[in-house]
């Protein structure tokens, strides 16, 4: 070896080790501020009973007997969930009967299918008994405010942030051992890129006041790591790749802003319902059919799955407030849209996606009713239509059959599982350096098997982490629940990741012959145009469940939001924040 | 909003599956990892290396995008449980066990990039040839260890594939190294693990006499014999093979201490040979009375022994009692020595062997004056079974220390079958440096 190749390989190694640690540190750093930090819940305002004063946290509360009563009322004559008030962006509180058992009066008014509007010191009276509503002045509410706890003292997103940009330094450097030489100018574009991409947007977000960057901080990791595949798998296609996640990190921008009204918000869905079922429709009927599943329009030379897109459109049109929870019919036409959905994704052959639709769907119902039958019936249901789907497609019955005896026909059925198991083993803990694998060169190996891809390349400890990234932020999604201002925003973040959690399961599984090989993405990391740009859309989706002070540009600032004017002065004009 | 975050926790349902599968891979990966790395990464890493018997004879090369055996068929077959194969279809050849240090895996790093890793055998092809063409087909396998130094020169069992023949048919049992992986009744050439109890054990030993009509008894259960022995010494008992003295010997020596020496010559223990393990024998342990003492001292009863198992035994006696471990790979390390008996005791028993040689097989006409120390086992199986053949022993010859082991399974006699088989091993032997 000459003292050049000993130095490389030196630097080789010190790399791959500087990876683990900065990835190690990233993940943790998030995990300590997103999840071990402790932070505290809105108050909105009060009811006030004879035992005294209980705080509203929300803008959506059940009242009620019960424990799960968000204000609980222990008194006589109250139901177990007996009534449910709303907050609306304005500052509109309204106050809805469940229907259970006695009805709910305002000021002596019985409350119908609509609710009633409840202003400042308003009685209200569940089956008789009498509470009072009590709003918060704002001066009020910003010194509450304050006493909350803002992200980001802890640990500084900033140093974080600094890590991840030093990962993608290492990276490069890796990519530089052993890329192309005319293909590394656009390998370090990338790379530039997403560190720009990343900078700017946390320095829009310190800006505008908001400090939570971990969402960011990780979907920016995962897509480093997508960027590393692209720059090894297909290093002439950079620009692409740089373009989408532009797109993406735009994409996610405008959510995020949409998200912040959730009038806006709610009174979308049913467009955006239709919207889907209209893409879908086209899909079934002019889609090109690539690698076994029908689900590609190719629009000017772009090609794009439309499922992709309808993902988003899914989670955004199941999510609802919570008065909306306690009507069934608002559940059922909610399954008929499911059915829609799940019906067109296994028409043209997707039943990988078909799946992560459905088992969002489970999520989302689960969340909107909380029945356990609900979700039994629906799974049933599913495994008849599965086993039609196995009886009418036969391939996909193979894949079943190879299932778990992939090493018995290493080059037929268990073809991409081997060498996905094989490469991923030969990585080791610490890999064999970006750009240096050959599973990539394999077909379906930068998105079907990308998991083994970084096992191969990145080593087994950045995969794991990677997979630990999108833990992450479904434990946060799930945490972040218990602060929400809407149960829409909980029910939306949740049913996001459940989307990414089912798709990293049948990615990783499927190439490792744990689950039957489905041929879905990874979210972020696997090569692909309109997966990167839904997954960026998802994130949306959990800035908008962030209700930690001061964290999320997707949630306005609760100490800038003004109550409503009594009704008399109704024709003043209604304050929009900032 | 409470009723929704108890809800949300369903999607740790997920999460919870994402860990589990993630663990699942984990562990499969600690277990597997090195197979699935080398299956397909020889061909991608760009490593290459070579398997060489002891005069350099190729057994095995690969390179990037090659994988090549021995030029010719017979050494390819006759070697094939020395080298194993690429596939791993075999689970105890050097191909296999030894992947991982002529590839370069660790769990850690992963698969490195090595090239001409070269692993040297002690092996020497030539003579593996030799004792598969004596074999001619039968099942059955051969052992052959210089007893000084450790150096394993012959292992063969019997059938064997040609690796490079992807067509080639299978015998019974031919992925299955009968030398290592496979357990057998031994018959008589277990008296010699009698004998050497009973120099032990049994006072006057010399001084005594066996009487043998044909058959003998033991608490009024008949032990028949091979033949009438009338008045024989220790020492003619054994090359009378005399079933009726060494049952009586067994029971002499009490079933304790023929359990004691039998696990202490290491019969009843799996063994190793480099980083292959072999096969563990069996013997009565719990408690048995003296007549099933008796026959299981003559090498019946529920007796089985691993062949590899009976080399070290014979080795032993060869090397004065002292075990020189037989190792396979050339390493250049030390070979690992231990006291296996006493010397008093190997000497008696190499003076025996020869004695039997000498006498019941009349070595002169028979080896061609072979300085040849031997027993002959004729294992009954009992139904319609044929015999299994066995003849094991050693050379006493300072420049040709070679200790062997011969078995033909169903073979017959172990004088008629397995020691024409050995005689042909040992003359190849006796060429060697």
């Amino acid at each position: 070896m000459t003292v050049t190749e000993l130095f490389l390989e030196y630097m080789l190694r010190a790399s791959k080790y500087a990876l683990i640690l900065l990835s190690i540190a990233i993940i943790v750093r998030c995990i300590r501020s997103m999840l071990r930090e402790q932070y505290e819940p809105e108050t909105w305002a009060y009811i006030r009973t004879h035992e005294g004063k209980l705080p509203v946290n929300h803008w959506e509360v059940i009242l009620g007997r019960s424990r799960s009563a968000d204000v609980r009322i222990n008194q006589k004559g109250v139901s177990r969930s007996h009534a449910v008030l709303t907050r609306n962006d304005y500052g509109v509180w309204t106050v809805y009967d469940i229907f259970d058992r006695s009805g709910v009066w305002v000021n002596g008014e019985r409350v119908g299918d609509r609710g009633i509007r409840v202003n400042d010191k308003d009685v209200i009276n569940l089956g008789g008994v009498n509470v009072r509503f009590q709003e918060i002045p704002l001066e009020r509410r910003e010194k509450l405010e304050e006493k909350r706890s803002v992200p980001g003292r802890g640990v500084s997103p900033a140093v974080t942030l600094l890590e991840l940009t030093l990962f993608q330094l290492f990276l490069l450097m890796q990519h530089a051992m052993f890329a192309k030489e005319e293909n590394l100018p656009t390998i370090a574009l990338g790379f530039a890129a997403l560190a720009i991409m990343q900078w700017s947007c946390y320095n829009a977000m310190r800006v505008i006041g908001r400090s939570g960057f971990e969402v960011e901080t990780l979907a920016f990791y995962l897509s480093t790591l997508g960027m590393s595949v692209a720059a090894t798998s297909t290093p002439d296609d950079m620009y692409k790749q740089i373009l989408l996640t532009l797109a993406g990190v735009i994409l996610f921008l405008i959510g995020g802003w949409w998200l912040r009204s959730l009038q806006r918000t709610a009174t979308m869905r049913m467009p955006v319902a239709a919207a889907a079922l209209a893409l879908l429709a086209v899909n079934a009927v002019f889609s090109d059919v690539i690698l076994g599943a029908r689900n590609w329009l190719i629009i000017g030379g772009f090609s794009f799955q439309p499922s992709e897109l309808v993902k988003v459109a899914y989670v955004y049109v199941g999510a609802a407030t919570l008065e909306h929870l306690f009507r069934e019919k608002n559940l059922y036409s909610f399954i008929a849209f499911s059915a829609m959905c799940v019906l067109a994704l296994a028409l043209i052959g997707d039943f990988g996606t078909a799946l992560v639709f459905f088992i969002c769907f489970l999520v989302i119902s689960f969340m909107r009713s909380g029945s356990i039958a609900t979700v039994i019936l629906a799974v049933s249901g599913a495994v008849i239509a599965g086993l039609l789907a196995v009886t009418a497609r036969p391939y996909i019955g193979q894949r079943f059959a190879s299932w778990g005896h992939v090493w018995e026909d290493v080059y037929d059925k268990g073809y991409q599982q081997v060498r996905a198991m094989s490469a991923a083993a030969a990585g080791g803990l610490f890999g064999k350096g970006a750009g240096a694998g050959w599973l990539k060169d394999i077909v379906a190996g930068n998105t079907d098997m990308v998991f083994a891809v970084i096992c191969e390349e990145q080593g087994l400890i950045i995969a794991l982490c990677m997979c630990l990234a999108v833990l992450t932020l479904a434990f946060f999604a799930v945490r972040s629940a218990r602060f929400g201002r809407s149960a829409y925003y909980a029910i939306a973040a949740c049913a996001a990741m459940s989307m990414m959690l089912t798709q990293l399961a049948l990615n990783v599984f499927g190439s490792l012959d744990i689950l039957p090989f489905t041929g879905v993405t990874f979210p972020f990391v696997s090569r692909g145009g309109s997966s990167l740009l839904s997954c960026w859309m998802m994130m949306a989706f959990i800035k908008g469940a962030d209700n930690r002070r001061e964290a999320s540009f997707a949630v306005r600032p609760g100490e800038r939001m003004r109550n409503a004017p009594p009704p008399e002065v109704e024709e003043e004009e209604e304050d929009e924040d900032e | 909003m409470k009723k929704i975050t108890r809800r949300a926790f369903s999607v740790l349902l997920l999460a919870v599956l994402v860990i589990a599968g993630l663990t699942v891979y984990v562990l499969r990966y600690i277990d597997h990892g090195a197979d699935w790395a080398l299956y397909f990464n020889r061909l991608n890493s760009g490593s290459s290396g070579e398997l060489l018997d002891r005069n350099g004879v190729v057994l095995a090369a690969f390179s990037a995008n090659e994988n090549d055996y021995a030029a010719d068929p017979l050494t390819r077959t006759a070697n094939y449980h020395v080298t194993g194969d690429y596939w791993g279809r075999t689970g105890t050849g050097i191909l296999s066990t030894y992947w991982n240090r002529m590839q370069g895996f660790s769990l850690l790093t992963g698969t490195t990039r090595s090239t001409a890793a070269t692993t040297r055998l002690y092996i020497d092809a030539g003579l593996n040839n030799t004792a598969y063409t004596a074999l001619a087909g039968r099942k059955g396998c051969v052992l052959v260890t210089n007893y000084k130094t450790g150096e394993l020169l012959c292992m063969v069992s019997s059938p064997a594939v040609d690796p490079a023949d992807p067509n080639a048919e299978p015998g019974e049992g031919a992925y299955i190294n009968r030398a290592l992986s496979s357990v057998f009744v031994p018959g008589s050439i277990f008296k010699l693990v009698t004998a050497a109890a009973a120099i032990e054990t049994v006072p006057d030993l010399d001084t005594r006499r066996f009487y043998c009509e044909g058959k003998g008894y033991i608490a009024g259960v008949e032990i028949n014999c091979s033949g009438e022995h009338y008045t024989q010494t220790f020492e003619q008992a054994l090359a009378n093979s005399c079933n009726v003295a060494f049952s009586k010997l067994a029971t002499l020596v009490g079933q304790e201490n023929m359990v004691k020496y039998v696990r202490s010559f290491g019969f009843l223990d799996p063994h190793k040979l480099g980083d292959i393990p072999t096969a563990a024998g069996s013997y009565p342990t719990e408690f048995v009375g003296d007549p099933e003492l008796g026959w299981s001292g003559i090498g019946q009863s529920t007796d089985l022994v691993n062949p590899y198992a009976m080399l070290r035994f014979v080795s032993a006696v060869g090397n004065g009692g002292v075990l020189v471990e037989p190792t396979m790979i050339n390493t250049g390390k030390a070979p690992v020595k231990s006291r296996f008996m006493a010397s008093d005791t190997a000497d008696k028993l190499r003076q025996m062997m020869a004695y039997n040689v000498s006498y019941a097989y009349d070595g002169d006409f028979r080896f061609g004056g072979l300085p040849l120390c031997a027993k002959t086992g004729t294992a009954e199986l009992g139904g319609d079974l044929t015999s299994h053949a066995w003849f094991v022993g050693f050379l006493d010859d300072e420049t040709h220390p070679y200790a062997f082991v011969v078995l033909v399974e169903n073979g017959g006699g172990g004088l008629s079958v397995a020691s024409p088989v050995a005689y042909r091993v040992l003359q190849h032997c006796m060429r060697l440096e």
